[in-house]
């Protein structure tokens, strides 16, 4: 096993004439916090989208763990491990909140094709439904719809829900996006606490929280990578600075 | 006279001159749905009923003083129908689109399609009360009789006048949407309506306007075809489903797409006819097969982002009306008794189209895709059956296997092609597909064309149980139509069932967390096609006959209708549609025609005011007073709270 977990080469995405990934060699080292930032049209949650392979890429290359992943489906590379977030929480709105951790869980078991069986094969699953509903705080919302849960909660259930597939890389798309300063600590706290066990990488806006999690920081600006580096390189960083004035700063 | 390819020449030239013509109508008409899909999202199967409407407007026109006499009206000829038929029709579709369609634009697409197929069964079952089903002959006008001789053929001048104005109509509609400020306002609002109406542009009016200019295309061509075809109730029913199947070839990317795959597919299509007579009417959904395995978004279509399932209204899990412990032993000593409140005939029919209907809510109310051709597979079940029971002598139960094995096969390679594209693209593929079997059950040999197989023989069930005894027959089908809903209501809750859901409800997500989500919607769709086959099977073995009628898109929209009156996505729902659905057709049968009218505008009232059906509106009544109850003790119990 090689020390990096994901690595792009040459990545370029083009969207009819508009080039929004440029030229993009990105390399996540294995067990690490890697957050991707950016003024708002830097690419990143193209790269984001492309290294889950929710885009193909017009050009370039990905490796994950060393095998390309290019042309791969992207529920085949989550199946391989890399399962990722999304800006707007993904939960399953019609769904209890058991219940959406329970299809993630249910996935590796292989029962999610059968169609003859009623879903009590699936109830050894509810241990683990509970210990993750635990680890985030959420036991006593088990059996609410997801749909009407405060928008703090659906950010949790959909953590939780990455987190039963126990992924070896967790893409996380903005997960502070929309939340309040409390939501804000508890996410930072789960995602500190996930981050001895797996490797990381988000898109974030919110720099104090990319100061707290991330050992790596890669600025994209104009679907180019500008700087790499920890959080104080970065920041003292003038092509950052520059791309960033006037930009969206918090 | 030489000859070319082994083909006379006349031959030769006269078939790609019609294939020309006919691929010149194919472009007006699907640039007409290719821009009102663009613009407003709506797959607007009520096109063919347009047109048609355009070509009886101008056999109106000229027979003024035959259809008014007394009133001294003048006959008015082909070229005032050119001029006041296209704005007369465009003028109806703008009534339509004020009336009906704005109403639905916020909802699913689905409901633009279906509320369309209503007005269109609506406007061409009322001209068929009145017209009957034969055609009006509409003569070639004076100024344009009469024909060049090229030596190798005859070319008529009318034929040369069409050529020439729909390439003119053609070409510039195209110019007028790429080349024009007003086209760039269009294409602006396609792409992002809410922006556009920040420019300060009156967007519903501008989608009015829309419609009505691809209505008036339709009406257009309608009286432009009023000379070369006959002028009949059915001529835009047979067209509507090419157009769609050219629409999916083209791709909605542009308008040049249109144009060029309608001429295109016309001109294929006469030459099939030369080479290949028999395959000459399956030629265009041949190709749309083809495209659909080499180039999914269509020969012209950008790649469209995906769009999500269809979301239909979502029956309450936890309602009483959808435990199926308490629903099945009902159904079950409901059934026992139907036969002695009804005749048994008509009670298993309701059984039959009750489990077809399942079938169809299985893909539409839980999966959430707009199948169009759920015919298909009940026909396919039907012919399959009476065949085998008929021709190769088999058991009943052999037989009803081989069918639903046909039927499940068909489900495979079908779901296979359109799983390939989402939303309208699915219903348009689905549709065009099952057409496909139409058209190859009225040529083939064993399905003996329009007879269809008769004098099914019933035979002894595992050699026990004689079939021709009526209650025995009816028993036999309550025990299918039970195991049917069972495996429904069991697979809707099994861990495959949850992954449907978990689809139905986010996609992507689904995608995220490993799923492959069409290989679940295939799976979805072939098991619905299978049960389909086995209320075919079942019906041809009750009924004793395999017909076109299994196959026809009618028998789809029965289905949909069913689901939709009943409850799309509610366990109980297919079974109160259908039903009602039969029941209503038994009462309008001595009507006739009118029946058709009945159940458009079945489909209307339905999409526009019960769209959660009959068993969807109980659920919903129920869960929100068993909610003010559980508010109201609530209350009592912690006045704080």
């Amino acid at each position: 096993m090689t020390d990096t977990i994901i690595e792009t080469r040459g990545l370029v995405r083009r969207f009819s004439g508009f080039t929004a990934v440029d030229g993009v060699n990105l390399k996540i080292a294995r067990n690490s916090v890697h957050a991707l930032i950016g003024p708002n049209g830097a690419g990143k949650t193209t790269v984001f989208n492309l290294i889950s392979k929710f885009l193909a890429p017009s050009e370039g290359q990905i490796l994950f763990n060393g095998r390309d992943i290019t042309r791969t489906k992207p529920a085949e590379v989550a199946r391989q491990g890399m399962v990722r977030s999304f800006q707007i929480s993904a939960i399953f709105g019609r769904m209890t909140v058991a219940e959406n951790l329970r299809i993630a869980l249910q996935r590796p078991t292989g029962l999610s094709m059968n169609f003859l069986r009623g879903d009590t094969v699936l109830a050894g699953l509810d241990g683990r439904v509970d210990e993750l509903l635990d680890a985030v705080g959420m036991l006593d919302w088990r059996d609410r719809p997801a749909a009407g849960l405060p928008y703090g909660r659906k950010r949790a259930l959909e953590f939780a829900t990455t987190l039963a597939l126990d992924p070896e890389l967790m893409l996380l798309d903005e997960p502070m996006a929309g939340l309040g300063t409390e939501d804000i600590e508890r996410i930072t706290a789960l995602i500190a606490g996930e981050a001895q066990r797996r490797t990381i990488l988000m898109v974030e806006h919110n720099l104090s929280v990319v100061a707290e999690l991330a050992d790596r920081i890669t600025v994209l600006a104009r679907g180019n990578m500008l700087a790499e580096g920890n959080y104080a390189d970065i920041s003292a960083d003038e092509a950052v600075i520059e791309a960033y004035i006037g930009g969206d700063i918090d | 006279m030489t000859e070319l390819l082994g083909i006379p020449p006349v031959l030769l030239f006269g078939q790609l001159l019609i294939g020309l013509i006919n691929g010149l109508f194919y472009a007006l008409m699907s640039m007409g749905v290719a821009i009102i899909f663009g613009m407003l999202r709506i797959g607007n199967f009520v096109h063919g009923a347009q047109y048609m409407l355009g070509a009886f407007g101008a056999w109106f026109l000229i027979s003024l003083p035959d259809l008014f006499p007394g009133l001294g009206l003048p006959s008015l000829g082909y070229w005032w129908a050119l001029v006041l038929v296209p704005p007369a029709v465009a003028v109806i579709g703008a009534l339509m689109e004020r009336v009906f369609i704005r109403r639905v634009y916020n909802l699913e697409h689905a409901y633009g399609l279906l509320l369309t197929v209503g007005m269109a069964f609506v406007i061409e079952g009322l001209f068929n009360v009145k017209f009957g089903a034969a055609g009006q002959q509409y003569g070639v006008p004076d100024l344009l009789k009469g024909g060049v001789n090229l030596g190798f053929m005859f070319l008529p001048i009318y034929r040369i006048w069409v050529i020439v104005a729909a390439l003119v109509v053609c070409f510039g509609t195209w110019a007028v949407i790429e080349r024009t400020r007003l086209g760039a306002y269009l294409r602006a609002a396609t792409e992002n309506p809410d922006l556009v109406r920040t420019f300060g542009i009156n967007v519903p009016r501008m989608l009015m306007l829309t419609y009505a200019f691809g209505v008036g295309l339709a009406g257009l061509t309608g009286v432009m075809a009023a000379p070369i075809y006959q002028v009949s109730p059915q001529m835009g029913q047979s067209i509507i489903i090419t157009i769609f199947a050219v629409v999916v070839i083209g791709g909605m990317g542009s308008i040049m797409g249109a144009i060029v795959s309608g001429i295109g597919l016309g001109v294929i299509e006469g030459l099939t006819k030369v080479f290949w007579p028999e395959a000459s009417s399956t030629a265009i959904f041949i190709c749309m097969a083809l495209v659909l395995i080499l180039r999914p978004q269509g020969l012209f279509g950008k790649e469209t982002s995906a769009h999500s399932g269809a979301d239909i209204t979502i029956a309450r899990r936890e309602s009483i009306l959808e435990n199926g412990r308490i629903w099945i032993p009902v159904l079950a000593i409901g059934g026992l008794l139907l036969p002695y409140l009804v005749y048994p005939v008509f009670a298993m029919k309701i059984l039959c189209f009750a489990l077809f209907a399942c079938a169809y809510n299985l893909i539409f109310g839980y999966v959430g895709l707009l199948a169009f051709g759920h015919a298909a597979f009940f026909g396919a079940s039907a012919y399959g059956t009476a065949h085998l029971a008929s021709v190769w002598g088999w058991s009943p139960e052999a037989s009803l296997l081989g069918g639903v094995v046909l039927a499940t096969g068909l489900g495979a390679l079908f779901g296979w092609l359109a799983i390939r594209r989402q939303g309208l693209y699915f219903a348009m593929i689905t549709l065009a597909l099952a057409q496909v079997l139409v058209f190859y059950a009225v040529q083939a040999n064993w399905t003996h064309g329009e007879d269809g197989i008769q004098s099914v023989p019933r035979g002894m069930l595992f050699g026990v149980f004689d079939l021709n005894d009526m209650m025995t027959m009816y028993f036999f089908v309550l025990a299918v139509f039970l195991i049917g809903f069972a495996f429904i209501y069991r697979l809707l809750r099994s861990p495959f069932g949850q992954v449907l859901r978990a689809i139905r409800d986010n996609e992507a997500r689904a995608t995220s967390l490993g799923y492959s989500t069409e290989r679940f919607k295939l799976i979805a769709f072939t098991l619905s096609a299978l049960l389909a086959g086995v209320a075919g099977g079942v019906k041809a073995l009750v009924f004793q006959i395999a017909s076109l009628a299994d196959l026809h898109f009618m028998t789809s929209a029965d289905a949909l209708l069913m689901t939709l009156i009943g409850g799309v996505g509610t366990i109980l729902g297919p079974v109160v549609g259908a039903a009602i659905v039969v029941t209503l057709q038994r009462e309008f049968a001595e009507f006739g025609a009118w029946v058709i009218v009945v159940q458009g505008a079945a489909f209307v009232l339905c999409v526009l005011f019960l769209r959660q059906g009959v068993v969807g509106t109980l659920e919903n009544w129920l869960g929100r007073r068993a909610e003010r109850a559980r508010e109201a003790g609530l209350s009592r119990r912690d006045p704080a709270e």
